[in-house]
């Protein structure tokens, strides 16, 4: 897509923005998901665990809680409690970046899978604290074992659509700045 | 410089770490003022959908057709078989055309002698459905229709048959259904012909169960469901569905409408109920109001 600026952050984060518009905008289709029907992956979860994982410089936090609070404005989620988690989860996997950079693909989606059961079992717990009614647990969980799932052909597109990957060992950027 | 650019100091300095805790806790904190004051915060969700989704219909339009043609083309596969079928029940049809024309008749007929009156403020108001609620946790649908064409909270919607579900949030330009199989919808609603009253309670399934009943054994499947009015905010009277039996042994109702294509749908006016305040005063008349009450009564009526 713009393969030939490959180290502008800005144009990452636009490129970012404009998936996620992309995304929220096929969600909101009127093409009917029915009522009882197996959810799908969450693929805006997927996409930033997976950028945030690949390169947490491009998406800081006030991005993603922007972006994801008005996507729970949008699709009728109780405002903030997701971007909440969200930011946490993003938050906990930036603080290992260096963890997941020497790791190899396996361990990492061991690791993004532990983060997406962590953040439906919090989103959950915080429906029956406060007794809101919510869906079925099977019915919750069938979507992030599809997020698990689809988290791979997330990283794969991402590296092969918009060449995003890790930095490897010694990689400088533009401005001969380390990675 | 060579300052490490994803080194992981750069996530845990403490003015960053401040800063990430400030804004989760602004987060939650928006989360709870809407569990606690939600009508505020709905408000504003309603608000910002309003801005944001008609400016995305330019798109939303041309997407939908185009699957919609999609769909259609596949059905030309199957336009012999079809046809046929349409041709045997069209004769099915012409014969339930004349019973309903006599019943027709007939009803008109008893309503003239009971000196039946409709409702005359039952009017609607046509609504495209723009986009969807994009959740499969969540079941509703965004209607081109808002409060500069008078809709207000509560009011019913139905497709061509039956009833679809509730106005609940009105934009100056759009407006939210929720829908019947939302498990937010609490719908009361009648089961004709025992007269059983229950509460239609949406779970998330295509078929929501009936709940509440007061005696569940005089309700069998294929009974008619239509809504009670119970409640005042909801017309009396609309098509809801049939009762089926679940795979749970439940009473669920199996919807009239055609929750498989809403594209148009009738936002019912329905005006709220005058409420009877005072508990009557036939007994005791106040000696002050009664003539004012009475000036077009002849006299015969007052000695």
């Amino acid at each position: 897509m713009f393969g030939g600026v490959t180290d502008s952050v800005w144009v990452y984060r636009a490129g970012f923005i404009g998936i996620a518009l992309g995304l929220l905008f096929l969600r909101m289709l009127p093409l009917g998901s029915m009522a009882g029907d197996w959810p799908g992956p969450d693929l805006m979860l997927c996409l930033m665990l997976a950028w945030v994982t690949q390169r947490p410089d491009h998406l800081p936090t006030g991005l993603i809680a922007l972006v994801v609070l008005t996507e729970d404005m949008i699709l009728m989620r109780p405002p903030g409690l997701w971007t909440a988690i969200v930011v946490l989860a993003t938050e906990f996997l930036r603080a290992r970046s260096t963890l997941t950079r020497e790791l190899g693909f396996m361990a990492e989606w061991l690791l993004i899978a532990g983060v997406m059961v962590a953040m439906l079992l919090a989103y959950r717990l915080a429906f029956a604290v406060t007794f809101m009614t919510q869906p079925g647990f099977g019915f919750a969980f069938a979507q992030t074992v599809g997020s698990i799932l689809m988290y791979p052909v997330i990283v794969w597109l991402l590296r092969v659509v918009i060449h995003l990957r890790k930095p490897s060992a010694g990689e400088v950027d533009a401005k001969g700045r380390r990675l | 410089m060579a300052k490490n650019r994803t080194s992981p100091d750069e996530y845990t300095r403490p003015l960053r770490r401040i800063l990430v805790g400030l804004l989760v806790v602004a987060l939650v904190g928006l989360f709870l003022i809407w569990r606690i004051d939600s009508p505020r915060v709905e408000r504003f969700r309603t608000a910002l959908v309003d801005r944001m989704v008609p400016s995305f219909e330019w798109a939303l339009v041309p997407v939908t057709k185009s699957a919609d043609m999609v769909d259609s083309f596949q059905s030309y596969a199957n336009l012999y078989d079809q046809n046929q079928e349409l041709r045997r029940e069209l004769q099915q049809m012409k014969a339930w055309k004349e019973a309903a024309l006599q019943l027709e008749q007939k009803n008109a007929r008893l309503m003239d002698l009971n000196q039946v009156r409709l409702d005359p403020k039952l009017t609607h108001v046509t609504g495209v459905v723009m986009a969807d609620s994009g959740s499969p946790f969540r079941q509703s649908v965004l209607l081109n229709v808002g409060a500069r064409d008078g809709l207000r909270d509560g009011w019913a919607t139905m497709d061509g048959i039956g009833l679809v579900g509730r106005i609940s949030g009105v934009g100056e330009r759009t407006a939210r259904v929720i829908l019947l199989t939302d498990s937010n919808s609490r719908i009361p609603v009648t089961a004709q012909p025992s007269g059983q009253k229950g509460l239609l309670s949406g779970d998330n399934t295509l078929r929501p169960p009936l709940e509440f009943l007061e005696k569940p054994d005089l309700v069998r499947p294929g009974d008619q469901v239509i809504t009670s009015g119970d409640g005042g905010v909801f017309p009396a009277g609309l098509l809801v569905g049939t009762i089926v039996q679940g795979a749970d042994r439940r009473l669920r109702v199996a919807l009239s409408a055609d929750y498989e294509r809403l594209e148009f749908l009738r936002v019912l006016r329905s005006h709220a109920l005058e409420p009877i305040t005072d508990a009557g005063n036939l007994i005791a008349v106040p000696a002050t109001e009664a003539p004012a009450a009475q000036t077009e009564a002849p006299s015969a009526v007052g000695q």
